[in-house]
């Protein structure tokens, strides 16, 4: 075709559309693109009709054909255009709904218990299928509970004020200094039922009060527990089992113990309690000082005085007691360094350690 | 008490095959657990932990007699020349039965004087400074190797007669620390003619002792009454290696064989000559016999132990056994009852001999106490609700009354009377000051979103009540502080200090089950704490006692109640209320005028949206109130509820709000 046959505006827009069909960048732009080239009215395309209509006849033909191909280029480059458009649209709009879940989630807040309470509490449990319940008794006790009844002289250097805090107004008054006085306390309310009952079995878990300064291993307020059985027949045999089993279900089938002697004046026969550790497996370690083994506990076969004073007949009843610092426990377990760090109460020390049950 | 392993090998020649290692692991099968050893001057000194029945074994002797037993072997023969003993060179009287023994003698010391440098040595690993005097040094070094104190006086100094009595009130003496000691009636001293000089199985006297001049010594081996010297110790806080040994129970049967291993020293040591020994007093009568009960033996060693092999432990350990009765030797103070035996059998047995087993289950086990479920069911509730557990000690200062006040009681009856220091003589009656402190550390170290709660018992006096002058109540404590979320794109960031902060904290009390009464009555919820240096309102607090929390520990479900099948139709007013209006009294009227209208159909009303801007009226909010209703036997028709509807717009209009377009 002779190029001078269509008008020089329609071979410039010809020669823009590339440019014009690429800066369409959605679909709006796209149909105002069309309208100027296709449209039906004041298009470029409805321009080249007008045309061939007034062309001498002898041009019509050739002038068609050229007008055609042109139209029809335009036509079809716009409408692939509009479904490549049209596809990202919808692409957009399904991405719109996604949501990436690698994104932080928003947690449930998460709260801790104490490490300490949480030991205690799965003290409890240990001890629970053994047929054991929990006593309590106060802390603010009296000298009879915290000494008299556990068969501690009256001289022993416990019961100094270098040692035990006692009430400024109340004479006889102490923040007891172990878990022992529930000891009494229970022996004393059950004694005249202890036949129907059957004996006697608790644990007695508790705060306690002693007279050292805070430091990366002492504190003035602190925890034991406290456990007792009395029973018919009751031996050192007893104590060991029931300790072993303690032990295994607390810290693992290779939890073995060993006794050794030791004096309690509420006991007799006393004993510490070894417990092979936790930490090297027995191979030696830091911790227990290359020994295998780490001390947990006191405990012994109850003193028949401490029997005698809650009223029950040694000569029938005999039992054992035992008595672990909570503390020791869970700084050994923990490998904490610093006692301190139970009492302080920071946020991330209590996730870290308390987590929840 | 420390040990050098060379001196106990000499009392013990058989722990000469025995290494370090195996020692300790025999002395802590024994009961005397090795602390330290020290290997770094030469010879080896073990630090060994000795219980407080056990005053036999304060010594190298004592503690190689208990390991002979268990290695069923002798002790060396102790090199002592027994004395003749004469006639009292000076009266001894004794006049308290707290001193029923004084062996005795007086020598002349030559001029060449000194301690051999062995023995010195040998101070030195036992952690005392030889004073190169030898009466001083030999006393000390007997003290060690055999355990028996004895002292030794300067001869001259004392006037006339030698006396063991009670002291005087307000006697005094200067003891040889230099410090004077006024004594009481249960001290006991010795005394002269002019006054106490020395308190008996404590410390001697200044103005008897020992020095480089002195000509003619006194010895002093004597046997005192525990109980007495641990008493004067105490009282006087004066704790000394002899009333340690006294004060745990001496063997009097040591004073003669003592003084004679003093008075063999001084004669080699400080050409010493003998002028004369004599004893006043007599050993005290042998120990109480205990019964031998083997039956006791057998329960406490859980298994059968022949009469012959528990005989001849205890025999090796001294006693006299005749087959109903163990009279124990002189050293032993702690054998009195069978059961004392019993732990001897089974000690030198070896402990780790003993079998295990459980006990057999008699009687049925108790249900754990409602009060320990309750604690324990809250604590797990409150951290699942992002609650940490806090510990604190308990003890506050005297300023708690100030901020606190908590029951308006004097705070001088919860007030220790020996306490660590002020800031802990008080037994809080509050939980919220420590839990304050806490949720301000927390705060201070950067932390956001601060819930702590502690549940322990406040300390409340009880003056009318002799039995308990102090009650402890079982306090559950919580504070928020902070801010809560901000975390994630999902959750927007709310200030927990806000006003409205207030709504998330007793959203979870009434979760626990907390009434509304309750939390209506509390009267300090704004919790203000040091933060940055600057006290700042940073969240808010509450505190309840367990008791006014309902226990849900009942573990068996509860009884069926019917519920609706028929659907539930929800309808919103917006309302325009003053900004001050109550909540509380325009839901009560329109809850009453609601449900009086319809019925069992009434479920709920609450407010879901509270709205504050400028667009509305000035001094007006929108509040968007849900009501829900739902029968119980049919199907609710949308003309019945628009008439209950319109009763509680009705209700809403009295109180002056008016519906939102
Ligand atoms: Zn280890």
């Amino acid at each position: 075709m002779e190029p001078s046959l269509l008008p020089v505006e329609i071979l410039e827009a010809q020669q823009d559309f590339p440019m014009a069909l690429a800066a369409c960048k959605d679909l709006d732009g796209l149909l105002r693109l069309k309208g100027a080239y296709i449209g039906r009215e004041g298009s470029h395309a409805a321009r080249l009709m007008e045309l061939l209509k007034a062309a001498p006849k002898e041009q019509k033909r050739e002038l068609g054909a050229a007008i055609n191909a042109l139209k029809n280029q335009w036509e079809e480059t716009i409408k692939a255009r509009q479904v490549e458009l049209e596809n990202a649209k919808k692409r957009a709009a399904a991405l719109g709904n996604t949501w990436d879940p690698d994104l932080p989630a928003p947690m449930p807040a998460q709260g801790s218990l104490h490490p300490l309470n949480r030991l205690i509490d799965r003290l409890v449990d240990v001890f629970r299928p053994l047929g054991y319940h929990v006593e309590e008794g106060p802390e603010a006790e009296t000298e009879a509970h915290n000494f008299d009844g556990l068969n501690i002289p009256v001289d022993h250097p416990a019961r100094g004020s270098a040692d035990t805090f006692y009430f400024e107004k109340h004479p006889g008054l102490l923040l007891r200094t172990h878990t022992s006085p529930v000891q009494v306390r229970t022996l004393l309310r059950l004694a005249p039922h202890i036949k129907e009952k059957g004996g006697i079995r608790f644990l007695a878990p508790g705060r306690v009060y002693r007279k050292d300064e805070i430091d990366p291993t002492h504190s003035p307020m602190f925890h034991q527990v406290e456990g007792m059985l009395v029973g018919h027949g009751v031996g050192m045999h007893h104590l060991k089992g029931t300790l072993a089993y303690a032990m295994k279900a607390l810290f693992g089938p290779g939890a073995d113990i060993r006794f050794r002697p030791s004096y309690f004046p509420f006991v007799e026969p006393g004993c510490e309690v070894d417990v092979r550790c936790p930490l090297c497996g027995g191979s030696g370690c830091r911790v227990c000082k290359q020994s295998g083994w780490v001390e947990l506990l006191g405990a012994g076969l109850v003193h028949p005085n401490v029997l005698e004073y809650a009223g029950i007949d040694p000569g029938e009843w005999s039992g054992f007691a035992f008595g672990m610092g909570v503390e020791r426990i869970a700084m050994m377990v923990s490998q904490t360094p610093d006692l301190r760090f139970f009492f302080e109460n920071d946020q991330r020390f209590l996730k870290t350690m308390g987590g929840l049950d | 008490m420390l040990i050098e392993i060379k001196a106990l090998q000499q009392e013990l020649p058989a722990l000469r095959d025995i290494n370090t290692k195996d020692l300790c692991e025999l002395l802590a099968s024994l009961g005397f657990p090795v602390d330290a050893v020290d290997s770094s001057n030469g010879t080896t000194v073990l630090e060994v932990d000795v219980t407080a029945n056990r005053g036999d074994v304060l010594s190298h002797r004592g503690l190689a007699r208990d390991l002979a037993a268990k290695l069923e072997t002798k002790l060396a023969e102790l090199p002592v020349n027994t004395l003749a003993e004469g006639a009292p060179l000076l009266p001894i009287r004794l006049e308290s039965e707290a001193c029923p023994l004084y062996a005795t003698a007086i020598l002349d010391l030559g001029k060449a004087q000194g301690t051999p440098t062995d023995v010195q040595a040998f101070l030195g690993h036992m952690g005392s400074n030889a004073k190169n005097l030898p009466p001083v040094d030999a006393s000390n070094e007997i003290l060690h190797r055999v355990g028996h104190p004895t002292h030794a006086f300067d001869a001259d100094t004392i006037k006339g007669a030698l006396i063991v009595r009670w002291a005087r009130a307000g006697e005094k003496v200067v003891t040889l620390d230099g410090v004077e000691r006024t004594l009481t009636t249960q001290d006991l001293v010795i005394a002269d003619e002019a006054g106490a000089i020395a308190m008996a199985g404590v410390m001697g006297g200044d103005s008897t002792k020992v020095t480089t001049a002195t000509k003619r010594v006194l010895l002093e081996s004597a046997f005192f009454d525990a109980r007495t010297v641990r008493a004067t110790a105490h009282r006087h806080n004066l704790h000394t290696d002899a009333s340690y040994r006294f004060g745990r129970g001496a063997d009097p049967a040591m004073a003669k064989v003592a003084r004679d291993l003093l008075v063999q020293r001084l004669e080699a040591w400080a050409g010493g000559r003998l002028v004369g020994a004599w004893t006043a007093g007599t050993v005290p009568s042998s120990r109480k016999p205990v019964v031998f009960d083997s039956s006791v033996i057998n329960r406490v060693a859980g298994e059968s132990i022949s009469v012959t092999e528990a005989s001849a432990q205890l025999e090796r350990l001294g006693c006299a056994v005749d087959g109903q009765h163990v009279v124990p030797p002189t050293w032993r103070h702690d054998l009195g009852i069978p059961d004392d035996l019993a732990e001897e059998v089974l000690r030198l047995r070896g402990y780790d001999r003993i079998p295990s087993a459980l006990p057999p289950l008699e009687g049925s086990p108790e249900p754990l106490s409602t009060g320990y479920l309750q604690r324990r069911h809250l604590a797990s509730r409150l951290a699942h609700l992002g609650f940490c557990q806090t510990m604190t000690y308990g003890f506050v200062d005297q300023q708690e009354k100030q901020e606190f006040d908590p029951d308006g009681s004097d705070p001088a009856l919860r007030t220790l009377r020996n306490p660590l220091g002020e800031e802990y003589s008080l037994m809080r009656g509050t939980l919220l000051r420590d839990l304050r402190d806490a949720a301000a550390l927390n705060l201070d170290r950067g932390a956001h979103d601060v819930r702590l709660f502690e549940i322990a018992p406040v300390f409340v006096p009880n003056p009318k009540n002799a039995e308990e002058p102090i009650r402890e109540i079982w306090t559950l404590g919580v504070v928020w502080a902070g801010e809560t979320g901000g975390e994630d794109p999902l959750t927007p960031v709310r200030n927990i200090a806000a006003p409205e902060g207030k709504s998330h904290l007793i959203g979870v009390l009434k979760t626990l089950g907390i009434s509304d009464d309750f939390l209506r009555a509390f009267q300090r919820w704004e919790m203000t704490g040091v933060v940055g240096g600057t006290r700042n309102h940073i969240g808010w607090q509450f505190e309840v006692p367990l008791e006014a929390i309902p226990a849900t520990v009942e573990r068996v479900i509860p009884a069926y109640s019917a519920f609706s099948r028929f659907p539930t139709v929800e309808r919103d007013f917006s309302l325009l209320v003053d900004l001050d209006q109550s909540y509380r009294s325009l839901a009560e009227a329109m809850t009453a005028a609601i449900q009086g209208a319809a019925g069992e159909a009434f479920q709920d009303l609450r407010c879901v949206d509270v709205f504050r801007h400028k667009s509305l009226p000035d001094g007006r909010q929108a509040w968007l109130l849900r009501v829900k209703f739902q029968h119980p036997a049919r199907t609710l028709t949308s003309e019945e509820v628009d008439v209950w509807m319109a009763a509680g717009l009705g209700a809403a209009k009295s109180l002056g709000a008016e519906l939102r377009g």
